[in-house]
């Protein structure tokens, strides 16, 4: 049976990261989640399963702590899971994640597609899919709005700045979607229920042939704050407060 | 290692790269895929212009054959023009050659053995600096440098292999169902605390009367449909540069934030007083945006 993996990143919800006062990043309270544009990867795989009547597997490569992630994202379609444990997830760079991807993949037998959201919601760096498609030798499409599956061909449309194209490739083949490839549905309490009877596969380095070696050395991580006026009004009457709004407005000169 | 190769589908952006490399003190080689592309280049002071001739039209698919020239030259940089086709050349490239790669650098500056870099991480909330040995590839948005006009340079053609795995069967120009924003001087921007689509009506006056384009949050845009998806702002979306962004119910997650976060002012109304655009705006009103945003449109029509 034709099987479709879906990568996707466990990552830290950016919108609960405080900064300390030295700049450095607090994230102790900070939950993770499936990487925003990874869950409109995932449901590009639940429907490209339908149109191939094949199997989906969710892949992740991770540390420990992304053992969480294998029920979240199987309550969101996929069949099955499978996880790359490792402590070098931690400190990995394109190249390494990458490289523990395709090593995990080449393991599965009958992978016809492999999808990739556009970019993780924490690095955004959008070089997942392009390097598994490298390191796999296989035809890559990115920035992919929509795709229909004919047999064993890929139609796909990619979003550029100024124009769309009709992209033709034959499976098996590595694409990134956009999220505006579906509207990924939230999983009902049903589908949250069958995801912890679904089946999960857990790896360690030593089953896969991977450089889990990060290229780019990291050297400091500082939080930015964007310097702004923080005029913030919120005594008096509405009027009292449009007038003074615009006051401050004409004198910036933006008016 | 010697060399730094430029390359992006956009000739004023490769112009810019070249002007990067310049501005390292450096001679950079271009690298195109057509004639066509040759020629748009040639006078910005490229030491050469490498065209890399094969039988597929679309650049990314030469990724194998420039990462195999580009290891044979002992490249030391691949810098790439921050457009959909340039990343995925890009990161293929990185992905062939098994190297590094920074993408949409912030900076970009030469340290001995190879180059640092520093980009965004968690859609803005920090500034990641990194290292990356030569080899190594990066992406550059518009904007870092000068395009500087020189006498034409050299071009030279090299056969090579395409991927022919990937057909182009049709280009279509996008229809842009939105406006352009990337043009606005003042936009107005719309989230969640707009409760039915009958009231964009309310932001659509005051764009109107400030003459500003209407934009939104991505789920505006994707869940509600109220607006195209080209409207909506922030990492995944629009990243606009506006004189005036003025905000009406939106919290202001970093996500959006990022879409507009080199706007010259940024103004936010919202009835959570601890909501995150407060942070980010120049000014705020806390109020409702019912009474405050009609009494606004009518304040500045009475001016």
């Amino acid at each position: 049976m034709k099987r479709i993996v879906v990568c996707y990143k466990w990552v830290l919800d950016e919108a609960y990261i405080r900064l300390n006062a030295d700049m450095t990043l607090d994230t102790n309270q900070v939950d993770h989640k499936i990487s925003d544009y990874d869950r409109n990867a995932i449901e590009a795989g639940v429907q490209a399963a339908k149109a191939l009547e094949g199997t989906t597997m969710g892949l992740t490569f991770g540390t420990a702590e992304a053992k969480q992630s294998l029920k979240a994202a199987l309550s969101r379609g996929l069949d099955e899971s499978c996880w790359v444990n490792a402590e070098e997830a931690s400190q990995a760079d394109g190249a390494a994640t990458a490289s523990a991807l395709a090593g995990a993949i080449s393991r599965i037998e009958d992978v016809s597609l492999v999808i990739c959201a556009e970019g993780a919601s924490d690095t955004f760096a959008r070089q997942t899919a392009p390097r598994i498609g490298a390191l796999l030798d296989l035809p890559v499409v990115t920035s992919v709005c929509a795709m229909e599956l004919l047999g064993n061909t890929l139609l796909a449309t990619r979003k550029l700045k100024d124009s769309t194209e009709t992209l033709e490739v034959e499976l098996p083949c590595v694409v990134a979607v956009l999220p505006e490839v579906n509207a990924a549905p939230i999983p009902g309490l049903k589908a949250v229920l069958a995801a912890g009877k679904k089946p999960v596969t857990e790896l360690t380095p030593e089953d896969i042939e991977a450089d889990l070696s990060p290229r780019a050395k990291v050297e400091q991580v500082r939080g930015y704050v964007m310097d702004r006026k923080n005029v913030v009004l919120k005594e008096g009457s509405a009027q009292e407060k449009v007038t003074e709004l615009l006051a401050h407005l004409r004198k910036e000169g933006v008016l | 290692m010697s060399g730094i190769y430029v390359y992006s589908d956009e000739a004023n952006l490769a112009g810019e790269l070249l002007g990067f490399a310049a501005g390292m003190g450096r001679q950079a080689t271009a690298v195109v895929f057509s004639q066509e592309e040759a020629e748009a280049v040639k006078g910005f002071g490229a030491e050469k212009v490498l065209i890399f001739s094969g039988d597929s039209p679309l650049a990314e698919q030469y990724a194998k054959a420039l990462a195999t020239y580009l290891d044979a030259e002992q490249a030391e940089l691949f810098l790439v023009g921050m457009t959909p086709r340039g990343r995925e050349l890009a990161a293929r490239v990185a992905g062939y050659l098994g190297c590094g790669m920074a993408s949409d650098a912030l900076s970009l500056t030469p340290v001995e053995g190879g180059f640092k870099a520093e980009k965004m991480l968690y859609g803005g909330v920090a500034i990641l600096a990194e290292t990356l040995e030569s080899p190594c590839v990066v992406t550059l948005s518009s904007g870092k440098a000068e395009v500087k006009s020189a006498p034409d340079s050299p071009i030279e053609t090299l056969d090579v292999q395409a991927d022919t795995r990937v057909r182009l069967v049709a280009t279509e120009p996008l229809v842009k169902q939105g406006v352009d924003l990337n043009a606005a001087e003042k936009v107005v921007g719309v989230g969640l605390g707009l409760s039915k689509q009958e009231d964009m009506r309310i932001a659509e006056e005051l764009a109107e009367t400030l003459g500003a384009e209407l934009a939104c949050t991505r789920s505006v845009a994707e869940e509600r449909n109220w607006l195209p998806v080209e409207q909506y702002l922030g990492i995944s979306g629009a990243i606009i540069k506006p004189q005036l962004y003025l905000s009406m119910g939106i919290s202001g997650q970093i996500q959006h934030i990022i879409g507009v976060r080199d706007a010259k002012i940024i103004v936010g109304i919202d009835t959570n007083e601890n909501a995150p655009i407060f942070k980010a705006a120049d000014y705020g009103i806390v109020g409702d945006l019912y009474e405050i945003v009609p009494l606004l449109t009518e304040t500045i029509k009475n001016a």
